[in-house]
């Protein structure tokens, strides 16, 4: 103990040890402290090196490549590859996507893609240089401009190109090679619902939004299949629906499709009838006193589509529909549609759903005015949960080709090519000589295809569809488009539109290109590009600046690069009432989108249009259909007119077409992913067990389909899903093309086919 | 095994005894202990010397030890409950939104519908088997260090790579899981965990977002609402 310090030699020490606690046992102590600690902190680098590797070394914010729902997604890198994905949990989808997007990692690696140009020379295709390719292109262009005339070119774009391809390309056809004939995919997907929307309240898109999902007490899903189709939003219905017991779900389809076995109703309509089914709601609301009379009062008026007639004409055209007198022909009880429309007008907010049951019909535009109709004269309209909404197929059909007005009749912003001021307007906005735009209308899809058919459109630029699987009676026009000299920039070498190009060109895809999507909501999304394209690929708008180039329209296509062509679109957006001059590069980059209208760069977008909070509602008015010059809503009187296919004894059944969860579209991304692929299996058509029955079928005989368009040969599937006398295919499988068999009626205002039915006959071959 | 509050009574009264008997233990004068003198414990006879060695080594050795064990199996077992991970601030938003009857995030819903009847985020966050148990005790351990030494920024964020194990311990194998047919054919991906369950099945939480200080739902998520 001699080396203790004393008290009085170490006071701090001595204060706190004991006498006899020695210096070299404090030495010790405090060593053994030092151990300790640095133990702890050893085990906690240990324990954070030993963290499991995450899936991904960077994440950035995305759009899905998809579907319409527009999902906002993060795309995780490693290596310059996408290995991930998820759900961006800031984005309107929540973090919800789904197994489509989940297996997009897989899209820029799938095998086989087109990595150098290719030209068509003694019927086949051989590898060429982009300078020759583009070059051929540009002659010949040139050539059958000079000879023939601009209407014998033609653009047949798609809603899956960035908003910036579609308007650059619209801007080369309308104000610079000077043709109308620029139409696409969206023709044959949502064309009536922009028809719908454009005749009841002015304007084009919806008034709704996803957020309203999270509100209705009544889901009224008409002609849509939001489970397999739409994943997300059907999920977010799930969710709204087991949290509020009150929500009720309403699903109006030919077929028992998954939604309906979630619904609490279902209604089989006969196919092609249920505009019956939405009259006869209209009727009973009518007479049972369940309108809204002062929102019919202060907001709408009535239209029979030609001159204005009052509530009492609308009155008396619904008494041709009460329930008694259109059950036996819609296939649904009477008791049933009272009670449908009993609460679709009285619950607290009622939200009405559609897409390609509706959009693909003859009737397709009519069809949309009244399910628009339903939620006005009920007053469903504006709050949280009451609004009609038309979902989207296409993941940019809305903001890239409605928006842009890359349809053959638009221009952009809704304006009309047959309005001379319109076409004013738009010719003073792109600094072009007034007389550039045509004010004749283009081809729409199924007249340009037949024009291409019968010689008149003689050379035509198709980026980013296939519609050598997707167009009706497909036969025919995949005829003419080996007729035409067709130029295709496709993603792989074998799609069935490739087979007919004259010249292939090699295009990137998603994330291996910079560029907008605006989905179903009217928001708009930036992608970015994250990975380089494989081989030679390049975006559409590299092509269509190039291109552009070489016809002589550089001085037109000024802006050449992804946010240039935006930056002049949203300015040029400014001069409409569809304006998103606010929505910038910079702000896309930060937010998960912005909805429009977004007039400035410090709104924060519009959830809900026609109300307050919509930046073009008058003053402090509770509503404001500001897109027409009353504004007010118009209802119109939609008589039902029998589809043209009717079944008979030579062709008993209804052919539909439709879509499953894990494909998309025709398959050209998604049928070569393989989780995807073997989830869908090969396509097949479904049969009803009691029509196989009377049809001697049995499970996974091949049976031949045919129309008086054309026949197709697949295996059957017994399937209770179709009601008995229909008949379902999807079209994803390009070994079972069943739009070979489908009619190709359209509607004869939003010229939309109508895919949803074709009257065929159905035989066992083995 | 959940042996209630039994760990947490043996542990007082074997610390106790075990301070009873150091204080008896360091008040004997082992000079005047009488060597001859026999002691009977039990069964057993011992010399006194020999029952006091016995009684020394109980007193520091085997009663401490068995205090601790006691002590950690308490521990062990109290840091499963929820309330646990809730004192950490951070987690709050957590335990604030999984009890939330009107949140439908998927902690929310497992909650609410008694799917998970109790130490809720133990039970979704500690991989299958007794390695998972230590390899949960091991992240809890670093969580603890991250938030004792401030070095960890709020909103936190999950690191690494959440394992699907813990969804499908209890999905896989059920009919409606076995029913779907994507399931089926990304299982291989679910498995190894490079496909998260959530992509489908929507947030298990809060968004980074919420959880922002500052942010609108922050203070609801914290529990302070009705503070203020």
């Amino acid at each position: 103990m001699n080396d203790t310090p004393s008290s009085g030699e170490s006071g701090r020490v001595s204060r706190i040890m004991p006498d006899d606690f020695s210096r070299r046992e404090f030495l010790w102590a405090m060593g053994g402290l030092g151990a300790a600690t640095a133990a702890a902190f050893a085990g906690w680098g240990v324990l954070e090196a030993m963290i499991p590797e995450a899936t991904a070394d960077e994440w950035h914010k995305a759009v899905c490549r998809f579907c319409g729902t527009g999902c906002t997604i993060k795309v995780g890198l490693r290596d310059g590859k996408v290995v991930d994905i998820r759900g961006h949990e800031d984005g309107h989808n929540k973090g919800v996507i789904c197994v489509k997007g989940s297996m997009l990692r897989s899209l820029p690696q799938i095998e086989g893609r087109l990595t150098k140009p290719m030209i068509r020379s003694g019927g086949k295709l051989k590898e060429a240089s982009w300078d020759e390719a583009l070059g051929l292109v540009a002659d010949r262009f040139k050539q059958i401009r000079d000879q023939h005339g601009p209407d014998a070119l033609a653009f047949y774009g798609s809603g899956q190109l960035y908003t910036e391809e579609s308007y650059t390309a619209n801007k080369l056809f309308k104000a610079g090679i000077g043709t109308n004939n620029v139409d696409g995919n969206p023709r044959l997907c949502m064309a009536s619902a922009a028809a719908g929307y454009t005749q009841v309240y002015g304007k084009d898109e919806p008034p709704g939004a996803y957020e309203d999902l999270d509100h209705a007490e009544c889901y009224f899903i008409m002609g849509a299949n939001p489970y397999e189709c739409h994943p997300p939003l059907f999920e977010r219905v799930m969710r709204h629906k087991t949290q509020n017991r009150r929500v009720r779900i309403i699903c109006v389809d030919p077929r028992r499709t998954p939604t309906a076995e979630h619904a609490d109703i279902h209604l089989p309509v006969v196919p092609g009838t249920d505009l019956l089914l939405l009259n006869a709601m209209a009727q009973v609301i009518v007479e049972e006193g369940l309108t809204d009379d002062d929102f019919i009062h202060d907001h709408l008026r009535f239209s029979d589509g030609k001159n204005s007639v009052d509530f009492a004409a609308f009155r008396e055209f619904l008494k041709d529909y009460t329930p008694e007198k259109v059950e036996a022909e819609l296939g649904v009880s009477a008791n049933d549609i009272r009670r449908v429309a009993f609460m679709f007008a009285t619950s607290r907010a009622t939200m009405s759903m559609w897409t390609m049951g509706i959009n693909q019909r003859t009737q397709g535009t009519f069809l949309n005015n009244m399910l628009n109709t339903l939620n006005l004269i009920t007053g469903q309209f504006g709050r949280p949960g009451a609004t009609p909404f038309s979902i989207t197929g296409q993941p940019n059909a809305c903001g890239g080709v409605r928006d842009t007005g890359s349809l053959a009749h638009l221009l952009p912003n809704g304006r009309v090519v047959t309005n001379p001021e319109h076409r004013a307007e738009c010719e003073k906005l792109w600094g072009v000589k007034p007389g550039t735009i045509s004010a004749k209308p283009g081809y729409h899809a199924v007249a340009l295809f037949r024009a291409m058919a019968a010689g008149d459109v003689k050379g035509a630029l198709i980026m980013c569809t296939n519609p050598g699987v997707t167009m009706p009676d497909r036969e025919r026009y995949f005829a003419g488009m080996e007729k035409c000299f067709t130029v295709v920039q496709e993603i792989v070498p074998d799609s069935q539109t490739a087979k007919a190009a004259s010249v292939l060109l090699p295009a990137a895809v998603w994330c291996e290109k910079e560029g907008v999507f605006g989905q179903g909501e009217r928001r708009y999304q930036l992608i970015p590009k994250l990975i380089d394209p494989p081989g030679e690929a390049r975006s559409d708008l590299q092509t269509l600046v190039e291109l552009a180039e070489r016809l002589g329209y550089g001085d037109l296509i000024k802006a050449k690069t992804p946010n240039e062509v935006w930056d002049e679109w949203r300015k040029f957006s400014a001069h409409s009432k569809y304006n998103f001059e606010g929505i910038t590069y910079p702000r896309l980059r930060e937010l998960p989108g912005l909805q429009w209208p977004c007039p400035s760069e410090d709104h924060p977008g519009t959830v809900r249009r026609y109300v307050p909070g919509d930046p073009f509602v008058h003053g402090d008015k509770e509503f404001d259909f500001y897109g027409h010059k009353d504004g007010r809503a118009v209802v119109f009187l939609r008589p039902y007119v029998k589809a043209p296919e009717q079944r008979d004894n030579d062709y008993p059944m209804y052919l539909t077409t439709g879509r499953v969860l894990e494909q998309w579209h025709s398959g050209t991304m998604t049928y070569r992913i393989d989780e995807l692929k073997q989830a869908a299996g090969p396509a097949r058509f479904h049969l009803n067990p009691a029509d196989a029955l009377r049809l001697r079928i049995a499970e996974g005989d091949e049976v031949e389909v045919r129309s008086k368009f054309g026949k197709v040969r697949g295996k059957a599937v017994l399937d209770d899903a179709p009601r008995q006398g229909v008949l379902f295919a999807a079209f994803y499988d390009a070994k079972l093309l069943v739009n070979t068999a489908v009619a190709d009626w359209f509607d004869p205002t939003s010229k939309e086919p109508e895919y949803k039915l074709t009257a065929v006959s159905v035989r066992k071959v083995s | 095994m959940d042996l209630g509050p039994l760990p947490r009574i043996l542990t007082v009264i074997l610390c106790v005894i075990g301070i009873g008997l150091c204080f008896w233990v360091g008040r004997v004068n082992y000079k005047r202990v009488n060597p001859e003198r026999k002691i009977s414990v039990g069964i057993a006879t011992l010399s006194s010397m020999a029952f006091f060695k016995l009684l020394a080594f109980a007193a520091l050795f085997a009663i401490p030890a068995g205090a601790v064990t006691f002590a950690n199996y308490q521990t062990f077992e109290g840091v499963h409950a929820v309330e646990s991970c809730e004192r950490c601030h951070v987690m709050r938003p957590m335990a604030t939104d999984m009890r939330d009857p009107a949140s439908t995030t998927l902690a929310a819903r497992h909650f609410r519908n008694g799917w998970i009847p109790k130490d809720q985020c133990y039970q979704c966050h500690s991989d299958y088997g007794l390695a998972g148990d230590v390899e949960a005790k091991m992240e809890g351990y670093r969580h603890l260090a991250r938030y004792t030494t401030r070095t960890y920024d709020e909103p936190i964020k999950f690191k690494g790579r959440f394992h699907n194990d813990n969804c499908l311990k209890c999905h896989a194998g059920t009919p409606e899981w076995e029913g779907v047919k994507s399931h089926q054919t990304v299982r291989a991906r679910l498995e190894e965990s490079s496909l998260s369950c959530l992509n489908c099945h929507g947030r298990a939480h809060p968004t980074r977002s919420a959880r922002t200080p500052g942010s609108d739902d922050y203070d609801r998520l914290m529990g302070e609402e009705g503070d203020k």
